[in-house]
């Protein structure tokens, strides 16, 4: 997905790192890298510890432990972060009485980058044509195209997105997935986060995926789904109760996902097909889900892990 | 540096507050101003110009009745603006040295307190000394307090202003920090130097309003103490020294406790 211009931006390391919040563990001893020139999903479901990962690299939360650094630096070590680095965080916000074109210039100020930056940003995310209205007046997903924005004003090699398609309508998160790959087409190192693996897919090159402040599995993302293809079945069956306890009997592991219907993993059909016709349990249904996106990432991120199997490059 | 206050002054610029302040300072000035000439007033004459040096520093000075609160208020709104509108995950993502940010919140509040100052000298240009002249009084004679009364004018201004700046530091509540800046200087002052001097015998000369206008020298003695003519004041770099106390200790301590703090 990244082909053509030459490779720009710095390998991002996470090490050893781990913040608690009181009680709370919010990230857990997690240990990544992020290969420039390529566009990472770190993915995990909510509260699994993303945002707060993404605050201690660009600073803002102090970790109990360990690092996160951008090319060996500190974020704030670095000569000309935004020229560097851009980052659009959950949760930010604008003043309500600013217009977008005058955020975009104190953005342009603060980084010390040319005001006409804002005008060319402003084109890039589709806002040209409200540059001088007042933000407070913008809907959710022209806030967060203004958000994306003030990340391009110092051309970064290095994007950091939390979440970029909260509140963005199918529309708009198919055009965030374009414009994410024409910025990643230019050679920019993309580093997304989501708790959607499957809106993901077709954009990532490469995944990190935590569960519990936890890194569950790391690498491209073709590796991660051949590394599990064939680990998961799903059949449809009026007796459904009983093959579930079968298959607890032999310490399958299953998911019901539905009154008649069950996930289960871990197994082939050459494994699972003799079994059921053993004990004589009535399919209306038996499918081989493979690299199932869905299915993987609930089975990263459930806390189970995925036994013999490891992802993890 | 330099960038973090260029974009702070952009910042600064397009906060509607910050404009409330300054359309306030404007009227104050000319408020005082009328009271003044009115004071001067005798049977049969409303207004008269005004006489003496003590008066001559007042008109000249009239912006100084407004600026003790209008000042800390712009401090406190410089701060807390971004606290109010959450403004800070961004400003902290462009500027990740926090220091740099409070050194050129520092600066940009300094800034404007000088234009506020300014604000209040064009009300008198413009509108006092031609009144003044009307009345039959001298614009050069309130002229020529220029150096006795505008250093110190400028210099407490700032210092209000820091003052203000840092207490929104230290709380981050606008609304609280405002309260609090305002009803120290207004009403907590002048209630604790009465109770000081009835109880202990005390001259409680050292809390902000008091020091300001120590600071404020020439001007403040003309003036007399606004509140209580009885509080002996501080000399004027005593007074300046203990103002910036009350602006540096609140910043100090909000940066330490609040304003490192992780933002999430
Ligand atoms: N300031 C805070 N104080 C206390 N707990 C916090 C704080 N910030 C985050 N947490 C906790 O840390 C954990 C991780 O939160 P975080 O926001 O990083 O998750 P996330 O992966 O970004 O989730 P989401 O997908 O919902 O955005 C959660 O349990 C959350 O409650
Ligand atoms: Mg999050």
């Amino acid at each position: 997905m990244t082909t053509g211009s030459s490779i720009r931006g710095l390998p991002i390391e996470i090490s050893g790192l781990s913040k608690h919040f009181g009680d709370v563990v919010a990230v857990d001893d997690l240990s990544f890298t992020v290969e420039p020139g390529r566009i990472t999903g770190f993915l995990g479901p909510n509260g699994s510890g993303k945002t707060t990962t993404l605050r201690m690299l660009l600073g803002l939360v102090n970790p109990s432990a360990g690092q996160a650094t951008i090319g060996g630096k500190f974020y704030r070590d670095l000569p000309n972060p935004s020229g560097q680095v851009g980052a659009v965080l959950e949760a930010t916000s604008f003043h309500p009485a600013r217009r977008a074109r005058t955020h975009l210039r104190m953005v342009a100020r603060a980084g010390g980058h040319d005001e006409s930056r804002a005008d060319v940003v402003l084109d890039l995310v589709g806002l040209a044509d409200d540059a001088l209205r007042k933000v407070g007046g913008f809907s959710m997903g022209m806030r967060q195209r203004l958000e994306l924005a003030s990340a391009l004003i110092g051309d970064p090699d290095i994007l950091i997105l939390d979440e970029p398609s909260n509140g963005l309508d199918p529309q708009g998160i198919a055009w965030l997935r374009d414009f994410m790959r024409y910025l990643a087409g230019e050679g920019r190192t993309i580093l997304v986060s989501s708790h959607l693996l499957a809106e993901m897919a077709q954009t990532i090159d490469d995944a990190v995926i935590v569960s519990h402040g936890q890194l569950k599995a790391q690498g491209s993302l073709e590796a991660i789904t051949s590394g599990l293809a064939g680990a998961c079945m799903q059949a449809r069956s009026p007796e459904a109760d009983r093959l579930c306890s079968l298959l607890d009997q032999e310490g399958i592991r299953f998911r019901r996902l539905a009154q008649d219907t069950v996930a289960i993993d871990g197994v082939t059909p050459e494994h699972v097909g003799p079994l059921l016709a053993t004990n004589q349990i009535v399919l209306y249904e038996l499918s081989n889900q493979g690299a199932d996106l869905e299915s993987i990432f609930l089975e990263l991120t459930s806390g189970l892990g995925f036994g013999d199997v490891s992802p993890s490059s | 540096m330099i960038n973090t206050i260029r974009s702070e002054l952009l910042k600064m610029r397009t906060m509607p507050g910050v404009w409330v302040t300054f359309g306030l300072a404007f009227p104050l000035t000319i408020l005082y101003m009328t009271g003044l000439f009115a004071a001067q007033g005798y049977p049969g004459h409303t207004f008269s110009s005004v006489q003496g040096v003590a008066h001559l520093r007042q008109l000249l000075g009239a912006g100084y009745f407004g600026i003790t609160f209008l000042a800390p208020i712009l401090g406190v709104i410089c701060i807390t603006g971004e606290y109010r509108n959450k403004t800070m995950t961004s400003t902290f993502v462009l500027t990740p040295v926090r220091t740099r940010v409070l050194a050129a919140k520092v600066g940009v509040t300094s800034l404007w307190c000088v234009l506020l100052v300014c604000l209040s000298l064009v009300a008198v240009f413009a509108i006092g000394l031609a009144w003044n002249d009307a009345l039959g009084g001298s614009s050069s004679q309130v002229v020529d307090q220029f150096g006795a009364v505008v250093p110190g004018l400028l210099a407490a201004t700032v210092l209000l202003g820091l003052f203000g700046l840092g207490f929104g530091t230290l709380v981050q509540n606008q609304v609280a920090a405002i309260l609090l800046t305002i009803g120290m200087t207004f009403i907590l002052e002048m209630l604790l130097v009465v109770l000081a001097r009835a109880i202990f015998q005390y001259n409680l000369n050292w809390l902000p309003s008091a020091a300001s206008q120590a600071l404020a020298g020439e001007l403040a003695r003309g003036l007399g103490n606004r509140h209580d003519p009885a509080l002996q004041l501080l000399s004027w770099w005593k007074g300046g020294l203990v103002m910036l106390a009350w602006g540096l200790i609140p910043l100090a301590l909000g940066y330490f406790t609040t304003f490192r703090r992780d933002v999430t």
